[in-house]
């Protein structure tokens, strides 16, 4: 039961990042190896929101301090979608090492700023439940229902809207997205606000029950990585299940085998499927 | 012997039949076309013979051997060499490199006695191109008509027994297409057997000795150009049910 | 008069430019006493072979490796284990290090070998964050976050170490610029521009590209060794995204595909890391954010720049191209 209920909401938290990681490449062609960045932010910045300019003052300016984060993040990456990115954007290799840069400095900016052992983010909700005799934090817990409603929310952002049909065009048929009048750039710039807040979302939320550490960009990418690759880069939908699928593989290793040895599922995952299969599940096929 | 025999070739991708039963036989020393409307299967067929795309079923026999299952290269090296649909140049190189590259083939290799040998065999064949001047030019200066005479080049550096050429004159000018026909015919006159993939009807008929027709993965006829052009099924093909005055003389 | 002609490959259509950086380097100890700088310059050596080694894959197929640091750390370990554990001379150890990490490559290379873009990438990032992870996994071999110290150096003599890994880097360079220029380094490029055009021109493609992958990592198994060796430890640093990253940078901001422009890159950069320790607390920020700004404005290196290609002086100082007239 514990299984169930920690690898739900495992597979919550890792569809919010991994979702955001596979969109900007659908649409953007942007390998974005800053959004871990994007969720450790989202953490870091409700902290510094809350305790710097709310001054910790209760439970209200701590929802409001994560939202503000939420929105930063999305608007930092609008940025460097914007700055940094989009000059140089049809080399791939370009893209990676200029994400990863800013992801390693960004880092090491946090480090300095607050210290290697990381900072305390107070709980949205405090307490714990008890679910079928199994003890669960709320924290933990409201990342359920909140992926619950955000996802198809985002799904019919894409498929109802104006604005995300255009952004859901580019992302499967580029060509004819652009022959219909679709501007690439600004899908792409919109895609990366989103995703980055989505990212930014997962991070705020889960921030209080996990470390808030500087090096906690790196994980969360690695298994989106890992989850884009299984669900197949393009299927939002394989995304989902794949980041539920690796959520209760990583429990139940951490079960049957080690807890350490979890970390090292995503990495073979992504190797194996990359060797055997690279259109992954239910993704396009690879040109 | 035939140089080439092809029979019952077929390829399917999934429920679409590319290819179907398709049989051709080519002679040594003959030019064959290889016509067709768009997505007949033309391509297919010959990315299927040069082996960059497994087959289903049949068999493709080049001088006496059967060659399925062979990867490209090794094909390459038994002395069977293709170009391309779209010019695929060596960006980022000179044309006297690109030229080194098919030199480094196995084939090539054992067909020559020292790289001097090489180095002359290689400007002897860009000089008889008539890229003689473009030695030593960057690849991504050439146009479009010169890269496509690079690509024919660099197909013969591998001593090939056959070359197949798909779309030779595709986006040419009507000078660079005469001019890619006289290299044809020459090298036809050396020995060369080639067998031509082209749409543009007019240019091709003046080339080749005999004809085959593809339609839907099926071949539909298969003779003398003045004979094709009169066939019923041939015209439909294109057209439909109208007429179509093909010049040949 | 034969020993000329046998000498000829090695001095024809070389870099001035490269041999001058070479040589700079070898007589700056006897010109200056200061250690410190000297240590300085050694360490921008290891990370020239770093760079270089990266090079001769990434620059001339355009297939990314990200995670080079599988090499390097991989080899430095290896090379530490086998010096603490079982007291291996490390003349020894450094080589049979290599040897793994070439062998590796040949493995990387082939289980890669359908792969491309992003694909390709993520696959070697992959197998050096595993590799990294395992590290950690088996600290009683390799001393988890501490790493492996006490190392041997080669010898007494800090100057004459720096001529040995001096000679290392310029050993290295030479032979990755010679086989560059030849059939190996053209057929790279040709895959670069086109792998099915390449096949058609009769060449085994997959041969040329797992050998590429071999090769680099076995000279990034010698600069890993090496570095092990000189710095008398060997930690998880060696094996960090972090590492794979910066020879990335250096590289590709010297000008990939050109093995100077990784040589220039490692040794400039890597200097101005070294001489950033004046102001350490902020070092790695001010580098980083550095090293972001030189790649924003000249994403394509140094070396690369369109007013070097478009000068046949400076193509000549720059990469030894000489046209025959």
């Amino acid at each position: 039961m514990e299984i169930l209920i920690i690898g739900t909401v495992r597979g919550a938290l890792y569809s919010l990042i991994a979702v955001g990681f596979v969109l900007i490449f659908s649409v953007g062609g942007i390998l974005n190896l800053a959004h871990g960045t994007y969720y450790m932010l989202g953490a870091y910045l409700t902290y510094i929101f809350y305790t710097f300019v709310f001054g910790m003052g209760g439970i209200n300016l701590l929802l409001i301090s994560a939202i503000l984060s939420v929105l930063s993040v999305g608007i930092i990456a609008c940025l460097v979608y914007y700055i940094l990115l989009r000059p140089h954007i049809q080399s791939l290799l370009y893209v990676m090492v200029m994400t990863l840069a800013l992801a390693l400095f960004v880092g090491e900016v946090m480090s300095l700023l607050f210290g290697v052992s990381g900072t305390r983010v107070p709980s949205l909700i405090e307490g714990s439940m008890s679910i079928g005799g199994v003890k669960v934090i709320n924290q933990q817990l409201i990342l359920i229902p909140i992926t619950a409603l955000i996802l198809p929310a985002l799904w019919y952002f894409l498929k109802k809207t104006k604005m995300g049909q255009g952004v859901d065009a580019v992302a499967q048929q580029r060509t004819g997205a652009i022959l219909m009048g679709v501007s690439v750039e600004t899908a792409t710039l919109i895609t990366s606000g989103l995703s980055a807040s989505l990212a930014a979302l997962a991070g705020a939320l889960i921030a209080p029950v996990s470390s808030v550490v500087p090096e906690m960009w790196l994980f969360p990418l690695i298994k989106a990585f890992a989850i884009a690759i299984l669900g197949g880069i393009g299927s939002l939908a394989g995304s989902v299940i794949a980041s539920f699928v690796i959520g209760y593989a990583e429990i139940l290793g951490s079960f049957l085998i080690s807890e350490q040895l979890t970390e090292l599922v995503a990495l073979v995952v992504i190797i194996l499927v990359l060797v055997f299969k690279p259109s992954g599940i239910m993704g396009y096929k690879l040109r | 012997m035939n140089v080439l025999e092809i029979s019952n070739l077929t390829k399917a991708f999934g429920g679409l039949k590319a290819l179907e039963r398709i049989s051709l036989s080519v002679q040594p020393g003959e030019i064959l076309g290889i016509i067709g409307p768009n997505g007949s299967g033309k391509t297919t067929l010959f990315n299927c013979i040069t082996g960059f795309l497994p087959f289903d079923s049949g068999s493709v026999i080049f001088d006496g051997q059967n060659i399925q299952g062979k990867r490209p290269h090794q094909i390459v090296n038994l002395g069977l060499t293709r170009t391309w649909q779209l010019v695929k140049p060596f960006f980022g190189m000179r044309v006297i490199e690109a030229m080194m590259v098919p030199s480094f083939s196995k084939r090539a290799r054992s067909s020559h006695f020292s790289k001097k040998d090489e180095k002359e065999n290689v400007t002897g064949i860009l000089r008889d191109m008539g890229l003689g001047e473009k030695l030593w030019q960057e690849v991504d200066n050439l146009s479009q008509g010169e890269l496509r005479l690079l690509d024919i080049s660099r197909a013969l550096v591998t001593c090939p027994k056959i070359l197949l050429l798909d779309e030779p004159f595709s986006g040419l000018s009507h000078k660079e297409t005469e001019n890619i026909s006289r290299v044809v015919r020459n090298l036809n006159s050396q020995g060369f057997t080639v067998v031509i993939i082209e749409h543009r009807l007019r240019e091709l008929m003046k080339l080749v000795q005999k004809v085959v027709v593809i339609n839907f993965g099926q071949k539909i006829a298969e003779g003398a150009p003045e004979q094709i052009v009169q066939e019923p099924e041939v015209i439909e093909a294109y057209l439909g049910k109208r007429r179509l005055k093909i010049g040949v003389a | 008069m034969n020993l000329l002609k046998r000498l000829a490959p090695f001095t024809q259509n070389q870099s001035p430019f490269g041999l001058l950086i070479l040589l700079a380097m070898a007589v700056y100890p006897p010109i200056s006493d200061n250690l410190f700088y000297i240590e300085i310059i050694k360490l921008a050596a290891i990370y020239a072979i770093f760079a270089m080694s990266w090079d001769i894959l990434t620059g001339y197929t355009h297939e990314v490796n990200f995670g080079f640091a599988f090499f390097i750390g991989g080899a430095g370990y290896l090379s530490g284990i086998l010096s603490s554990l079982l007291s291996v001379s490390l003349y020894l150890a450094i080589p049979i290090a290599a040897l793994a990490a070439g062998v590796s490559g040949i493995f990387i290379g082939y289980l890669t070998l359908r792969l491309k873009g992003p694909y390709f990438a993520m696959a070697t990032l992959a197998f050096a964050s595993i590799l990294y992870k395992l590290s950690f996994i088996f600290y009683e071999i390799t001393g988890g976050e501490e790493g492996i110290s006490g190392l041997d150096t080669f010898t007494d003599d800090p100057t004459k170490d720096f001529y040995v890994v001096w000679g290392a880097m310029v050993a290295i360079y030479f032979v990755l610029s010679l086989y560059a220029r030849s059939k190996h380094g053209i057929i790279l490029k040709a895959i670069r521009a086109d792998e099915d055009a390449t096949q058609s021109a009769g060449i085994n493609t997959a041969y040329y590209k797992i050998e590429a992958f071999a090769i680099s990592g076995f000279m990034a198994g010698i600069g890993g060794g090496v570095f092990t060796h000189s710095q008398m430890h060997i930690g998880p640093t060696m094996l960090s995204g972090y590492l794979s990253v910066i020879v990335v940078l250096l590289a590709m901001i010297g000008g990939m595909g050109t093995i100077v422009g990784p040589l220039l890159g490692a040794i400039c950069l890597s200097i101005v890391n070294e001489s950033l320790r004046i102001v350490e607390e902020y070092r790695i920020i001010i580098y980083t954010g550095l090293l972001i700004l030189f790649i924003y404005l000249a994403p394509d290196g140094l070396i690369n720049l369109k007013f070097i290609k478009g000068s046949r002086l400076l193509s000549f100082i720059f990469m030894g191209d000489r046209k025959p007239t």
